[in-house]
C-alpha cells in the first residue's frame, strides 16, 4: 500500500533526522532533545489512563518522581550501578501506584481525577519532609551518570542516544500494547464500560492495569531523568510536572501517540522560546495553557486536517 | 494548649471552608472544578492590599470592596473565558489551570517578595478561657459565618438565588420554567470569585502573603469541599471547618512536618470510600 510506504519512509527520515542531532545541532538543542525524549516515557504513559480508560490523572508527576528519587537513593546511598536500579525503579513506582490508586481507578471522571490530586500531594509532601530518607527541600545531589561497558552517559550528547533509543523502545511497545487484547479492551472501557463488561472485559483489572502501565512508563522516565538532570529535588515532581504531562498528552489529542510526541516536543522547548518573555514568561506559558484549551480543545493535531478528517481510523491508533 | 490548637484550627479551617464554598458554587452548577480557585483567592489579598495601601478603608468597607470587584471580575472572565472551557472537565481543569498560573505569575511580576499586610482587623489578643486569640482570627470566624448566612438567605429567599439553585438542580428544567441559564452560570462565578477574594482579605492580616500563597490552600479548601460533599454547601462548611481543626491537631500533637498530609490523606480516603462526601447527595457512577 502506498499509503503505508510513505509512512515508513516518513518514520525512517525521522529516525535519520533524530540520529544526526547531536552531530550537527549545538548543544543546547541537544539538551533540550533530551528533556523531550525522556518526558515522552511519562507522557506515553499518561496516554495510557487517559486516553484508553478515558481516565484523566494529575499525579503523573509524581510516579515519574518515584521512579526518580528510587534509582536517586538507590545509587547515591546505597552505591549501586545506575543500570541495575532500572528494574527496582519501575517496579516501585508500579507498585506505589496501585497502592495509592488503586481502589481510586474504579472512580469515574472527575472524581478520579480528584483522588489523583491527593496521591500527587501526598508524594510531594513525603518528599519534602521524609528528611532522612529523601533529604527533603535539600534534594539529591551527586547522582551518578550511567554507564555503559566503562564509558559514562555524561554529556548531553552522549546521553541522547540512550534517551533516544528508551523514547523509541516505549514508542514501539506502546504501540504493541494498544494494538493488543488488552489495548482492545482499553478502548472497549473507555468508549462504553457497561457494554465493555457485558462483552466479558474485566474492567476493574483493565483498570488496574492501565494504571500500571501508565506507572512502569512514568517510572522509567523518572530513571533516566534523575541519571541526566544528576540533581533531583521534591519541587521537580509537584503538581507543576502532572499538569505539564497532562497537557502534553492532552494537546496530543487523546489517543494518537504520535500526536503526544509532537506536543511534548513543542511544549518542553516552550521553556526555550519563550525566554525573550523574560519575567513575563511563565504568564505567556499559562495563556498557551489557556487559550490552547479554549481554541483546540480537541488537542493541536486538529490543525492538521489530514489525519483527523481523512481518517478517523488512524486516530484511533 | 489543645483550645489553643482547635481554636486556631476552626479560624483557619473557616479560610478553607470559604474558599471550598468556591469549588462547590461551581461544581454545583457546571459539574466542573475551577482549580483556578487558589489564586482567585490570592490575588483577593494582593486585591485587598492595593487598596488598603492607596485609601486607608476600614475592615467591613474593604471586606466589601474587595468582594465587589472580584464578583464583577468573576462574571466577566466567565464571560470572555470560562464559557470556551465548558467542553469536557479535562478541558476545564487544565484551562483553569492555565489561568491560575497566569493570576500568580502577573502578582509576582507586580510583587516578587512577601510582603506584610495592612494590620486591618487589629492587633489586639482576646483571651477566651486559656486561650490567646488574635482579633483577627476572630474577624475569620465572624465573616464565614456572616458570609454564609447570607448566602443562605439569598438562596433561600430571592429570586436570583431559588434560580441559581434550580439550574444547580437541573440546568435544562430551570431553563425551561424561565430561569436564564446563562447569567445563572455567570452570577455563579461571580460569587465564587468574590468568597475566594473575601477569604483573601481576611486572611492577610494573619500572616506576610506572597504570591504562591494560593497552591496549598486552594487544593486543601478542595480537599474539604470533597471532604463535606463537593456539591453540598454546609457539607463543604463541615469539611473545611473539620479539616482545619485536624490539621492543627496534627501539627501540635504529631508532627508538623506531616501537617500538610492531613487534608490529603483525607481526600483520597474519603473519594474511596465515599466519594459523594460526608453530606453530599448525589451518586457518582461506579463501576
Amino acid at each position: 500500500m502506498a499509503g503505508t510506504r510513505a509512512k515508513w519512509l516518513g518514520l525512517g527520515a525521522a529516525l535519520v533526522a533524530m540520529f544526526a542531532v547531536p552531530a550537527a545541532a549545538p548543544q543546547y538543542v541537544v539538551h533540550i532533545a533530551n528533556f523531550v525524549l525522556i518526558y515522552t516515557l511519562p507522557v506515553i504513559g499518561l496516554g495510557f489512563l487517559t486516553g484508553f480508560t478515558g481516565r484523566v490523572s494529575l499525579a503523573q508527576g509524581a510516579l515519574f518522581g518515584t521512579g526518580a528519587y528510587t534509582t536517586a537513593l538507590l545509587t547515591t546511598k546505597l552505591g549501586w550501578v545506575p543500570l541495575a536500579t532500572f528494574v527496582p525503579s519501575v517496579l516501585f513506582t508500579v507498585v506505589l501506584a496501585v497502592a495509592l490508586g488503586g481502589a481510586a481507578v474504579r472512580l469515574a471522571g472527575l472524581y478520579f481525577v480528584m483522588a489523583t490530586i491527593g496521591i500527587q500531594q501526598i508524594v510531594w509532601i513525603v518528599l519534602m519532609n521524609w528528611i532522612e530518607l529523601t533529604n527533603g527541600p535539600q534534594g539529591v545531589r551527586s547522582i551518578p551518570p550511567i554507564g555503559l561497558g566503562g564509558y559514562d552517559l555524561d554529556t548531553p550528547q552522549r546521553f541522547y542516544y540512550l534517551a533516544l533509543a528508551m523514547a523509541v523502545v516505549s514508542y514501539i511497545l506502546a504501540k504493541r500494547v494498544v494494538g493488543s487484547r488488552l489495548g482492545l479492551f482499553l478502548r472497549a472501557l473507555s468508549d462504553d464500560q457497561l457494554a465493555a463488561s457485558s462483552v466479558a472485559v474485566e474492567v476493574g483489572r483493565a483498570k488496574v492495569t492501565a494504571l500500571a502501565l501508565s506507572a512502569a512508563w512514568a517510572g522509567a522516565g523518572g530513571f533516566l531523568y534523575a541519571h541526566y538532570v544528576r540533581f533531583i529535588h521534591p519541587d521537580m515532581f509537584g503538581l507543576e510536572p502532572s499538569v505539564l504531562f497532562l497537557v502534553m498528552s492532552m494537546f496530543g489529542g487523546y489517543r494518537s501517540i504520535e500526536g503526544m510526541i509532537v506536543a511534548t516536543a513543542v511544549l518542553e522547548s516552550a521553556t526555550e522560546y519563550l525566554r525573550p518573555f523574560g519575567e513575563f514568561r511563565m504568564i505567556v506559558y499559562g495563556l498557551l495553557l489557556l487559550l490552547g484549551m479554549m481554541f483546540f480543545p480537541r488537542g493541536i493535531l486538529t490543525l492538521v486536517p489530514r489525519r483527523s478528517a481523512a481518517s478517523p481510523a488512524h486516530a484511533k491508533v | 494548649m489543645l483550645a489553643q490548637i482547635v481554636i486556631g484550627g476552626f479560624a483557619t479551617g473557616c479560610i478553607y471552608a470559604v474558599v471550598g464554598l468556591g469549588f462547590t458554587l461551581v461544581y454545583r452548577t457546571l459539574r466542573m472544578v475551577n482549580f483556578a480557585q487558589g489564586h482567585v483567592f490570592m490575588a483577593g489579598t494582593f486585591l485587598g492590599l492595593a487598596i488598603a495601601e492607596r485609601a486607608h478603608l476600614p475592615a467591613l468597607p474593604l471586606l466589601l470592596a474587595v468582594g465587589a470587584l472580584a464578583f464583577v471580575v468573576g462574571m466577566v472572565l466567565e464571560r470572555l473565558v470560562f464559557r470556551r472551557l465548558y467542553h469536557n472537565h479535562e478541558v476545564f481543569i487544565v484551562g483553569s489551570i492555565g489561568l491560575g498560573i497566569v493570576l500568580m505569575n502577573g502578582v509576582r511580576v507586580l510583587y516578587p517578595e512577601p510582603v506584610p499586610f495592612p494590620k486591618v482587623f487589629g492587633t489586639n489578643v482576646v483571651e477566651i478561657g486559656t486561650a490567646r486569640i488574635q482579633e483577627a482570627n476572630l474577624w475569620v470566624v465572624a465573616s464565614t459565618i456572616a458570609l454564609v448566612l447570607l448566602l443562605h438567605a439569598m438562596f433561600t429567599y430571592t429570586r436570583v438565588g431559588r434560580g441559581l439553585r434550580a439550574v444547580a438542580a437541573d440546568a435544562e428544567i430551570a431553563g425551561a420554567v424561565g430561569v436564564n441559564v446563562k447569567r445563572a452560570i455567570a452570577l455563579t462565578f461571580g460569587l465564587s470569585f468574590a468568597v475566594a477574594a473575601v477569604a483573601g482579605v481576611l486572611i492577610g492580616p494573619l500572616y506576610f502573603v506572597s504570591f504562591d500563597m494560593g497552591d496549598m490552600v486552594g487544593l486543601k479548601a478542595f480537599s474539604a469541599a470533597v471532604f463535606g460533599g463537593i456539591n453540598s454547601i454546609p457539607g463543604t462548611i463541615l469539611g473545611g471547618v473539620v479539616i482545619g481543626v485536624l490539621e492543627n491537631l496534627a501539627g501540635g500533637y504529631i508532627s508538623s512536618a506531616y501537617k500538610d498530609l492531613v487534608a490529603f490523606v483525607i481526600l483520597l480516603v474519603m473519594l474511596v470510600w465515599r466519594p459523594t462526601g460526608l453530606l453530599g447527595r448525589e451518586t457518582p457512577v461506579k463501576v
